[in-house]
């Protein structure tokens, strides 16, 4: 079974972290630490060389873990790991070409085998969606969709067929931490609630407990990245117990 | 994309046509009909048709035994019924046979299609007399509960209302027949014109990009859409072409070294001698005066050797544009003449220093930059290649090459040349040199890549040669990239054909062998630099000697009534120091 809407009975605290960075065995430690301290759902990144929705703080977290010699394969054996002591809602997020060259039908297959519970790709567009999406039911994945803040043209025709959840771009450009996001994110997330009950979860940028606040008063979700790969990055293998004090912190600002 | 179903086949001949264009379905009719098959035919066609076309078996009230044998023996992947096959027939049916089944309604005025309850997968709506070729009233189709497919007189005239009509797959026997078989060309044009739909090249292209840009693809779509059939859009940019960029550039004999070669006769179509020295200032000229119009005040754009940039920071002070280029790192050191070149133009030159620091990276950061300021900003790409519309309106933009080329070798010769030559990296002087000629079908089309060390070596960028199929920079096409999907580092001694990837189009004539990609080393193509210097005068761009090398390969191979056209794509001023280290001189610039 699915366990995507295991993350949407409250409001959500979803990570992400780079697999592989600094290694494996700190990403498992992470994600169980993050589990403990209230995460709803982790969203496991698996890493590309040519991240283009990325700012420098996972773009590095990339090279980071690919130069540590990850590859798809291990990082199945990760989630395989993960899902021995855990039944934390789990997604991938990755660039197309990963799932592409791996076969569509075969990736998702061995996500359902491993116990992923959907896909995160950034690359692909809603236009060219229906290549995973034939596949979904069949494996039960979710694929999650995206809106962007350029997205009002397009928000009726997203959200009619979003499932899981959906990703909210708090901001133009690329991920990373942000003082400010675009206006009318409130807005957008009423023309999403107006089609579907789909869960919304904003991200990009998200990094004080303040910020958290106050968007989780008007979506379901929050999700935090480049944060998180800041920490990872400064602390290293020493991160997990850095990373469950900030995930606790964020986790208790969610309203 | 609409798929589509070419009905009817019971000649080996047509198998060819078939796996070269790849249908996504064909049919063989064992009903009485003039195509009808037998059992053994059917097996005998069956298995040489390309193992990715599904195969569908038609029948009117058919024998289920000779179904089950059909699909025991994998003569058919779907089951279409005909007939007056009912509800009763098909659970029967489905006891011995799981296929997937499409059943066929016969419309006439009045015919019921939101009740239709057969208990199948698909579909399929023909008129009322079945192979008559004879189109039914499309509007009478309103929403259906499953996935169809439409049939009855579709043919190359009317392809356009039926792929409108917003159906699962058109089916097409007798549209795509002469004289009551299968003609080869009329298969071809309409499988590619399904196939080319909304920025597709047959299986390549498409636009995958992250949602934030998305919006703003499908307004420069729509922009591009009218302009390009905009009368006043064509005249500025025709004016600036011919007398700002020196447009029409010259169709040169190369007399000596036709001589010399001892091959064919060679030509050669010098869009080196365009302003900026190179055919990039084509494809600038007609991005950033449609920015223009768009209402755009700044461009950006990512470079290679830094001709794509000099090109858009000469385009950006012409037309008053804010301009910032992205160039990695180990191109802003090997071509630093360049960069300042531009910063000379006024444009604002940033050094990427993420991944390998190269073109691709370059194009990375592009896009990332875009992302974060769309409004006032367009992105001049500057290849065939990323997603729709840039592929096809480069190409459009490039093929003022070989409109120009075309016409004025019929002047000079009074006859088409038996082949075509252009480097590739992403490839816009290819496209723009292939073009006109794709229809000519006599006419060879050959890409030359920059195959580096060798392409059973690590350090090449050739694509073709090398690479496999993915999705990168919003489109799907031929990339070089590891077991796991990560993009390879490339190499040539070429800054313009260091590039992973290659433009969709280039990959699907590549997939219906309409064009031929070799693969040219730094060794040959240095060589051929020296060689046209020396026999010609002229220094051309190391990419474009990787086009020249190729034809000094192949002269022995034509006889002298043979032409062929080489684009010069570039001049070679920028590459004289590279090549002189290469050579082993130092020379500082």
């Amino acid at each position: 079974m699915n366990r995507m809407k295991n993350a949407f009975t409250k409001k959500a605290f979803i990570a992400f972290i780079t697999a592989g960075d600094p290694d494996l065995e700190t990403t498992y430690q992470c994600i169980l630490e993050m589990e403990k301290a209230g995460a709803s759902l982790v969203e496991i990144g698996i890493p590309f060389s040519d991240p283009v929705a990325e700012g420098p703080v996972i773009q590095k977290a990339n090279i980071r873990a690919l130069n540590g010699g990850v590859n798809t394969a291990k990082v199945f054996e990760l989630v395989q790991r993960v899902r021995q002591v855990s039944d934390i809602p789990l997604c991938f997020m990755t660039y197309y070409n990963v799932v592409f060259h791996y076969g569509v039908e075969k990736f998702m297959a061995k996500c359902q085998d491993i116990g992923i519970d959907g896909l995160i790709l950034p690359d692909l567009s809603f236009e060219e969606s229906e290549e995973v999406n034939q596949f979904k039911k069949r494996y039960d994945l979710e694929l999650i969709s995206f809106v962007a803040p350029t997205s009002q043209n397009r928000v009726k025709m997203i959200a009619r067929q979003a499932e899981g959840f959906i990703y909210l771009v708090s901001s133009m450009g690329v991920t990373g931490t942000r003082s400010s996001f675009a206006g009318g994110l409130e807005e957008l997330v009423a023309l999403i609630k107006q089609e579907t009950d789909t869960p919304v979860a904003i991200g990009f940028g998200i990094n004080t407990p303040e910020q958290v606040k106050e968007l989780s008063q008007y979506c379901d979700g929050v999700i935090v990245g480049s944060a998180i790969i800041k920490i990872i990055e400064k602390y290293g293998q020493d991160a997990p117990k850095h990373v469950r004090e900030y995930v606790k912190e964020m986790v208790a600002a969610l309203g | 994309m609409t798929k589509v179903k070419i009905c009817g086949l019971f000649r080996e001949a047509d198998i060819a046509v078939i796996n070269r264009e790849k249908p996504d379905y064909v049919g063989f009719v064992f009903a009485k009909s003039s195509r009808q098959v037998d059992f053994a035919t059917a097996k005998k066609l069956a298995a040489q048709v390309d193992p990715g076309i599904l195969k569908v078996g038609v029948f009117v009230n058919g024998e289920h035994s000779l179904i089950k044998r059909l699909a025991d023996e994998h003569v058919i992947d779907l089951i279409q019924l005909h007939g007056g096959e009912d509800n009763d027939y098909i659970a029967i049916l489905k006891r011995s046979v799981h296929l997937p089944l499409i059943k066929a309604i016969k419309v006439q005025p009045g015919t019921d299609l939101r009740g239709l309850d057969y208990d199948v997968d698909y579909y399929l709506l023909d008129g009322p007399v079945p192979g008559s070729g004879e189109a039914f009233d499309w509007t009478m189709i309103s929403k259906l509960a499953k996935p169809y497919f439409l049939a009855g007189g579709i043919n190359c005239a009317n392809l356009e209302q039926a792929l409108a009509v917003g159906c699962y797959g058109i089916d097409v026997s007798s549209g795509v027949e002469t004289d009551k078989v299968k003609d080869e060309k009329k298969i071809a044009t309409l499988v590619r014109r399904v196939k080319m739909k909304k920025g597709r090249f047959g299986i390549h292209g498409g636009q995958y990009i992250p949602e934030t840009l998305m919006e703003e693809l499908h307004k420069i779509d729509a922009a591009y859409e009218h302009y390009k059939n905009d009368p006043e859009f064509n005249r500025e940019l025709k004016k600036l072409l011919d007398e700002y960029a020196g447009r029409p550039s010259l169709l040169y004999y190369a007399k000596k070294m036709t001589e010399d070669l001892k091959g064919p006769k060679i030509y050669l179509k010098r869009e080196d001698l365009n302003h900026t020295g190179s055919h990039k200032i084509n494809n600038v000229l007609g991005q950033v005066l449609l920015a223009k119009k768009m209402g755009k005040t700044r461009v950006i754009a990512e470079t290679g050797a830094g001709q794509h940039g000099v090109a858009t920071a000469t385009a950006a002070a012409l037309l008053d544009m804010e301009c910032e280029i992205y160039m990695g790192k180990e191109d802003t050191d090997r071509q630093i003449l360049n960069v300042y070149r531009m910063e000379l133009l006024g444009a604002k030159v940033i050094q990427v220093t993420s991944g390998t620091m190269t073109l691709k990276d370059a194009v990375n950061e592009t896009l990332r930059v875009w992302t974060g300021r769309i409004d006032d900003t367009f992105y001049v790409l500057g290849s065939v290649m990323g997603p729709h519309p840039y592929p096809a309106m480069v190409r459009d933009f490039q093929a003022v090459i070989s409109k120009e080329a075309r016409q004025q070798i019929l002047e000079a010769e009074n006859k088409l040349p038996s082949a075509v030559y252009a480097c590739v990296g992403g490839g816009s002087n290819a496209m723009g040199m292939f073009y006109n000629f794709i229809n000519d079908e006599n006419v060879k089309l050959v890409g030359c890549e920059a195959a580096g060390k060798g392409v059973d070596t690590p350090y090449t960028a050739a694509t073709i040669n090398t690479g496999s199929l993915g999705v990168f920079h919003g489109m799907k096409s031929y990339f070089c990239q590891d077991e796991y999907g990560q993009i390879a580092p490339v190499y040539s001694i070429s800054a313009g054909l260091d590039y992973p990837g290659i433009g969709p189009e280039h990959a699907y004539l590549n997939d219906i062998k309409r064009a031929s990609y070799l693969p040219v080393t730094d060794d040959e193509a240095v060589h051929a630099f020296e060689y046209i210097a020396k026999v010609e005068g002229i220094i051309c761009a190391i990419e474009s000697a990787h086009a020249v090398a190729q034809i000094i390969k192949d002269a022995p191979k034509y006889s002298p009534d043979d032409i062929i056209i080489c684009c010069l794509s570039g001049r070679g001023d920028k590459d004289v120091a590279a090549i002189a280290r290469y050579k082993g001189v130092e020379i500082y610039e």
